[in-house]
């Protein structure tokens, strides 16, 4: 649960830490023994050198006896206590040692053997660690007699251990520092890269403490199209707050003629039918008013967001629906409905327009209705004639002018067409009316659909 | 004819149930979707008016109940929301007619006896037997012409005998259908009524417009006249 409220770039800044804090401590634990294994195999390298530089310097007489000179190339052999040390044995006998032991014995039991060699660690009852190397060599001499040496080269372990630690301690420092200034800049670049989501939470609080209405539009393609989605989410709650607030201001309006008529028949008429029929009247023409508004209010309109919705499907229900009501009339309903007849709408605003025009087919027509839905392009069209003694030519106009309101148009016209009229606005579309040939009114009815 | 109405809204509820008894309708009313579903599945009703938006149990509801249970009577739909989803919605869910409210009475009372008619087999406003005709609208009643006048009862009872014209009916069923529910009921009024109807019917006694059938019931004999 915790992890579902993580923010964006805590999420990004866990997982890239965790990342970086393994990939640093890995190649730290990697590069560490590498040292170490190398230093291990220079220090063996070089004690072997200390023993070649013996060697080199070594001398025997005939009866074997080893002659050593004063100094060394090496000045730590000869410098006490340098942390260098060398040994000749021979047998159990120590036959010399550098000056460096000044007077340090070290006992070496190690007798490799001839051309052989061995390496061991001594400790010292002082505590000094030594890394020790025994090289065994026979020395022969002209008479054929074999004398057996075994030379021993030592460094103390503490020197190397020294800058084995030294090594350590720097690498941390450089693996830490890497660290934390690789954390710093992907921190950075998290808050450079999320600085989008900010804003448009910035904005997003803008719209809804009113000082902005929308999104503005330079947004990283990654996020164009949730803004644009937001944007037309907007202006469709916009258009619809200002439907909204237009056909409560219209049914204000409209109810004051009906409400004046009959006040007026209230204190003038002195005839209580008369008053009743005046009443009847303007009761029918409020409730029309009414329900033309409320059903305006209602209209959801154009939106890309809408999802598709099936025409064929709408209008098999409608029609089963008016087969039911207009049982009586018998209506023979002939339809060709293309199958990819699909429409991005809401299905409320298509249920009201099918329905308005169809039930007046059902009401005007005789026998016969025909519905055709055709998907031509990005246009959607719908047919509907009937049979019934159809609409005179000069009277079609008018009855399908647009945005005529209901409080203006002519009694008896019918609140049906009003409706449509008022949807078909709201997706831009367009209604004709004609004459069909089977008698009655022919309406087209053409929606875009994107 | 029995007819059952459920209307959450008190006033409407009584004016309806006033209006349609004035008409001589048998009217049961009921204030909500369960009391609704338990009268229209208890009682034989002819017509059912619904309203959509009833509390405890929706008119959809109470519609898809009746049906699943074998009730065919027919069942006209009131709905304050004229929107035409809506319609479509009722009517799929076994409704027969709708009316959008507020409508007028004479609408309603129109549209209930074209339900009973189509239910019955009726073609036209006009129930007409013979030389003997009823309107359900004016509930005038004539015979060759001639007005006769009928009390309530004998209306109803007359009424229901003609919506059924051909078939038997017994004593109960004419009960049913012409009693509300909490009436006081005796079957043998029903031979009483059947009694006075005859002699107002055919007071010459050559039509023979009722037959009894000893032990099974009434059944108008007059020829059905479309």
């Amino acid at each position: 649960m915790i992890i579902k409220k993580l923010s964006l770039s805590k999420r990004l800044l866990f997982a890239v830490s965790f990342v970086l804090t393994a990939f640093l401590g890995l190649s730290a634990f990697s590069l560490n023994n590498a040292y170490l294994a190398s230093a291990d195999s220079a220090q063996q390298k070089r004690l072997k050198n200390y023993i070649y530089t013996i060697l080199t310097a070594a001398d025997f007489d005939e009866s074997g006896q080893l002659l050593m000179p004063d100094d060394l190339a090496e000045p730590l052999f000869s410098t006490p206590n340098s942390g260098l040390y060398a040994q000749i044995v021979s047998g159990r006998q120590i036959v010399w040692q550098s000056p460096s032991l000044l007077g340090r014995f070290i006992a070496l039991p190690e007798h490799p053997g001839a051309s052989n060699e061995e390496l061991s660690t001594l400790e010292l009852e002082s505590g000094v660690k030594l890394l020790n190397l025994a090289f065994g060599i026979v020395w022969e001499n002209e008479q054929g007699q074999e004398f057996a040496y075994t030379i021993n080269v030592s460094e103390d372990l503490n020197t190397i251990n020294k800058q084995k630690a030294e090594f350590q301690r720097s690498l941390w420092y450089w693996l830490g520092g890497t660290g934390i200034m690789l954390l710093i800049v992907q921190m950075m670049i998290l808050r450079w890269g999320l600085r989008p989501l900010h804003t448009v939470a910035i904005e997003l609080n803008a719209i809804e403490s009113g000082d902005q209405s929308r999104l503005s539009s330079d947004y990283p393609k990654e996020l164009n199209q949730l803004t644009q989605n937001i944007n037309t989410l907007l202006d469709h709650e916009q258009s619809r707050r200002e439907r909204y607030k237009n056909s409560l201001a219209d049914l204000a309006h409209s109810l004051k003629t009906p409400l004046a008529v009959f006040r007026g028949e209230l204190e003038s008429s002195s005839d209580i039918s008369h008053v009743k029929e005046t009443g009847h009247e303007q009761v029918d023409r409020i409730t029309s008013l009414v329900d033309y508004q409320l059903q305006r209010a209602a209209t959801e309109g154009q939106s890309s967001l809408l999802a598709p919705v099936s025409l064929g499907e709408i209008i098999h229900k409608i029609l089963d629906s008016l087969n039911k009501v207009y049982q009586s009339k018998q209506i023979h309903c002939q339809y060709d409905i293309q199958r990819d007849a699909f429409i991005h709408a809401d299905t409320g605003d298509m249920y009201e327009l099918l329905g308005n025009l169809l039930e007046n087919a059902y009401k005007y027509g005789n026998k016969q209705v025909h519905v055709t839905v055709l998907n031509q392009l990005d246009i959607v069209e719908i047919r509907i004639e009937d049979d019934g003694i159809g609409i005179p030519d000069h009277a079609q106009q008018d009855i399908i002018k647009r945005g005529k309101r209901i409080d203006t148009q002519v009694e008896g016209q019918g609140l049906g067409l009003a409706i449509v009229s008022d949807i078909i606005d709201a997706y831009q579309g367009e209604i004709s009316l004609k004459t069909s040939r089977l008698g009655g009114a022919y309406f087209t009815v053409q929606l875009p659909n994107q | 004819m029995r007819l059952l109405l459920i209307e959450d809204e008190v006033h409407l509820r009584e004016q309806v149930t006033q209006q349609l008894q004035n008409q001589n309708l048998t009217v049961d009313a009921a204030a909500d979707g369960e009391e609704g579903l338990y009268l229209g599945l208890e009682y034989p009703y002819d017509v059912a008016v619904i309203d959509l938006g009833l509390p405890k149990l929706s008119g959809i509801e109470v519609i898809q109940k009746l049906r699943a249970a074998g009730k065919e009577f027919p069942v006209l739909i009131l709905t304050a929301r004229g929107r035409w989803q809506d319609k479509v919605e009722g009517l799929e869910s076994g409704a027969d007619d709708y009316l959008v409210k507020p409508f007028h009475f004479e609408e309603l009372s129109a549209r209930i006896n074209a339900l009973a008619r189509r239910a019955s087999g009726w073609a036209n406003a006009t129930l007409q037997c013979g030389s003997i005709s009823l309107n359900p609208t004016s509930q005038e009643v004539l015979n060759d012409g001639e007005a006769i006048d009928l009390t309530a009862y004998e209306y109803r009872l007359l009424h229901f005998l003609m919506l059924h014209a051909g078939e038997v009916l017994s004593k109960t069923e004419l009960t049913d259908h012409i009693y509300e529910q909490d009436h006081d009921r005796d079957s043998n009024v029903i031979e009483v009524f059947i009694k006075r109807l005859r002699n107002k019917l055919d007071p010459d006694k050559t039509l023979n417009p009722i037959e009894t059938l000893r032990g099974r019931g009434y059944r108008l004999t007059l020829p059905r006249d479309h």
